[in-house]
């Protein structure tokens, strides 16, 4: 029988928490981090970097160009594109980041279940994971948000429920790898709840990689969103939304191309930020990848 | 701006210079007509149901009438013989007699045109289970062969003018019985007509295609294919256009559209009627809709003018009622509400919404109809009125409309210009949304039924008129629908096309194609 002092302390073999790794993140990452601040910090002081409504429409004036009073010019309402670009952030950033959350929640929840119990249970859960995966995400999206309606809950809902598998397959992966370590035995041993092991003793060491996950899939959502505004089943008119922007924009695309420019690039530079992010968190928590670049 | 767009149109140029589209191409001798459409798909092809713009446009090409308006005109007067050669009526007009042509054809083979078919026709229009337009039609008391080429008509009443009915229009349209009995419900999808273009295929969302219908009375068409491309954007069916990708298009009711397109070399514009009269209907069976003085206040708060005004006055004027303007029996003042935003908000605090109300309002998503909603939204909302907006693709609209899913319905549409066919499908209680001969009374209308039904009977034309123009004057005072604006038709083609008339007015709403139609060299 083995002692009590001789058996492995919960923290032995416990991989170290790797956020010292951060240090090394490169330019690129931290460019992105500077340009989504900077998109938050907008979408947060909308209000005070401009005095129009997005949704106030002056007939007379639609279709203006830029001009002081309107610095990106109206669009077909006479509104003022400037602050429909920022308010619109709003609504990309929000939905972006709470389908994001929400997936990275359930689907950790199901990948750590899955990993840890394993057998059966591993397999049923995995394989409905990969019924879900098999579709493209943005048909997924469409269909849940056609069948749902398109509000805000359910177009978070829908883009959460696209992601869920993702964020199954990495936590399952890290708790396999994780599970046999000495300090989940030691754990064991102690006598601590399965829930306690995974979510106190097992969560920390796996969260840097979904984390990971979890950026660029952020970048991800934010496509989604703006894909399903663009073909009608974004939030309903007169919210700001970019993708809904763009679709309003491509009308008079022959006549005013900016309206449907703006919003775009605004797209384009935010999904750039997060996948800037992104790789450079990976590339810093997984010194294979980089000496393989 | 001006250096932004001079870039663009730099690189528009440069880029069809090097496919070799700087100009609309040459079509010396072509047969072939490539359309391009404001629609995402086929609605329903049966002409007794088809009552989106584009499918009225298509049945137009593939189906005929007993009698039509003369190609190119909407003028109830311009009215001439189609497959009828001739008619006569009984002094009292109660019986009608046709006399058919001989030898017209059906397309895709399926023989002669005979009185079975237009009796089956007729009674199948004048049926609310097998057609949208039953409504219009129920003054028909028999419809008879009398032999192969006669069809006897026996009407209960008079009516305002038989002849508007049995034109290529709505229910006026006569179908194969035998194709229809064969195909059965596939009969909305692979119709058989004796138009001069026949069906041939559909590629769904894509196109619809047709042949010329070579058997065609009035002669073997000029045209020998026709391609209907579903270009829903605008943007893309113009560059479609101005690449010499089709050779017609749907325009825009867009002051710079029509600017542009003016400037295009080898465009040409076509604005013709009918004008589509825009009404806001308010369900008054709903709550809070019940409430007279919440319609009250939605018709104040809208502000028609400024529609008007965006849209531009080429295209779009005011409405002056509650039926288009150019219908026989217009009442040009039947006391509409002004726009007012106080007294809108007083009505509105009257009923008991001192904070206002939302309003969830099921919106198509199709351009004409999405810019004119968010204009309304946005009038609404300074009355405090916010209209929660559900868009949904133009199909889908005209299906969800029709079950009653959306108490405020912003409809644009034309009718045989008679007062009393725009009256008894929105405004009389039988064509009420889940009655058993429902059309478009959206708004559960019932106010006005006695004058609607005493004008279709009356033989004094005086007196006609005005029961129609009081029905028009009840309507506007119960607020069962807020006149809006009238819009025109714009379509833009190929200059070296000619429709072989002129194009003045059109009652499916799109170009009428003929056997006339022809490319010039």
């Amino acid at each position: 029988m083995t002692s009590l002092s001789t058996l492995p302390t919960p923290t032995a073999g416990r991989p170290q928490p790797r956020w010292a790794l951060l240090k090394r993140l490169n330019f690129s990452t931290w460019l992105g981090m500077v340009i989504v601040t900077v998109l938050v910090l907008c979408a947060i002081f909308a209000p005070l970097i401009t005095s129009y409504n997005p949704n106030d429409q002056n007939i007379i004036l639609y279709l203006s160009p830029p001009s002081a009073e309107n610095l990106l010019g109206t669009d077909q309402f006479g509104r003022d594109v400037l602050s429909r670009l920022l308010y619109g952030a709003r609504y990309s950033l929000t939905i972006g980041f709470l389908a994001i959350v929400v997936a990275l929640i359930i689907g950790s929840l199901i990948g750590m279940i899955a990993g840890y119990v394993g057998n059966r249970t591993d397999i049923i859960l995995m394989q409905i994971m990969d019924v879900v995966l098999a579709f493209p995400s943005l048909i997924l999206g469409l269909a849940l948000v056609a069948l749902m309606g398109a509000t805000l809950t359910n177009i978070v809902i829908a883009i959460a429920f696209t992601a869920i598998p993702a964020f199954a397959r990495i936590a399952r992966a890290g708790v396999i790898t994780q599970r046999d370590r000495e300090y989940v035995q030691a754990c064991h041993a102690m006598g601590f709840s399965d829930t306690r092991i995974l979510l106190r003793h097992i969560l920390p060491a796996i969260l840097p990689e979904i984390m990971v996950m979890a950026s660029l899939w952020m970048a991800t959502a934010v496509r989604t969103e703006a894909s399903l505004a663009f073909i009608g089943l974004g939030l309903a008119p007169p919210t700001p939304t970019w993708g809904g922007m763009v679709r309003e924009g491509f009308d008079n695309i022959l006549s005013s191309f900016h309206l449907a420019l703006y919003p775009s690039f605004a797209i384009l530079l935010l999904v750039l930020a997060l996948n800037l992010i992104g790789d450079g968190l990976r590339d810093a928590i997984d010194p294979r990848l980089k000496d393989a670049s | 701006m001006t250096y932004n767009k001079h870039i663009f149109s730099g690189a528009l140029a440069v880029l069809m210079a090097c496919t070799g589209l700087a100009s609309l191409p040459a079509n010396a001798a072509q047969t072939e007509l490539r359309v391009g459409a404001a629609s995402a798909d086929i609605g329903n092809l049966d002409p007794h149901f088809a009552s989106s713009t584009s499918d009225r446009t298509l049945v137009a090409w593939i189906y005929g009438a007993l009698v039509r308006f003369a190609p190119g005109s909407t003028d109830p007067a311009t009215i001439e013989p189609d497959l009828a050669e001739s008619w006569e009526a009984t002094d009292n007009n109660l019986v009608w007699t046709f006399k058919l042509r001989e030898g017209v054809q059906w397309q895709h083979g399926y023989g002669e045109v005979t009185a079975d078919d237009v009796v089956f026709s007729l009674q199948k229009s004048a049926d609310p289970k097998r057609s949208a337009f039953a409504t219009d039609y129920s003054a028909i008391k028999s419809v008879e062969a009398v032999d192969a080429h006669t069809v006897k008509i026996t009407l209960a009443n008079q009516v305002p003018s038989l002849l508007g009915l049995l034109t290529n229009y709505s229910g006026g349209f006569i179908i194969s019985k035998k194709a229809y009995e064969e195909r059965g419900e596939g009969f909305t999808r692979n119709p058989v007509g004796f138009g001069p273009f026949q069906f041939e295929s559909i590629e769904p969302g894509v196109a619809v295609h047709f042949k010329s219908h070579d058997e065609y009375f009035r002669g073997k068409p000029k045209i020998e294919k026709v391609t209907y491309r579903f270009l829903n954007a605008a943007a893309g069916r113009d560059l479609a256009f101005t690449a010499g990708e089709i050779d017609v298009a749907a325009g825009s009711t867009d002051q710079r559209w029509l600017q542009r397109m003016q400037a295009t070399p080898g465009a040409a514009i076509d604005i013709f009627d009918p004008s589509e009269l825009t009404v806001l209907h308010v369900n008054r069976t709903q709550k809070p809709f019940d409430d007279i003085r919440v319609r009250q206040a939605i018709a104040h708060a809208v502000d028609p003018a400024q529609i008007a005004q965006f849209r531009g006055p080429e295209f779009t004027r005011v409405a002056k009622s509650v039926i288009p303007s150019n219908n026989l029996g217009l009442n040009p003042e039947p006391g509409i509400l002004p726009h007012d935003i106080d007294k809108a908000k007083a009505l509105l605090a009257e009923a008991g919404f001192p904070d206002g109300i939302t309003i969830k309002m099921i919106a198509s998503q199709m351009p004409s109809y999405a810019t004119t909603d968010q204009i309304l939204q946005a009038q609404l909302a300074k009355a405090g009125i916010t209209l929660d907006l559900q868009p949904v693709e133009h199909a889908a609209w005209h299906q969800m409309i029709r079950k009653d899913l959306s108490p405020l319905v912003d409809y644009g549409a034309a009718r045989f210009p008679v007062a009393d066919t725009y009256l008894t499908q929105f405004f009389h209680s039988a064509s009420a949304i889940g009655q058993p001969a429902q059309v478009t009374n959206f708004s559960h209308c019932s106010v006005a039924d006695k004058q609607i039904e005493a004008a279709r009977t009356e033989t004094d034309a005086k007196k006609q008129i005005e029961l129609w123009q009081e029905a028009q004057k009840l309507i506007v005072a119960d607020v069962c629908g807020i006149p809006v604006t009238e819009t025109a038709q714009v379509w833009t083609r190929n200059e070296k096309l000619d429709w072989g008339f002129e194009l003045k007015g059109s009652m499916s709403l799109g170009p009428l194609l003929t056997e006339q139609a022809h490319f010039k060299d």
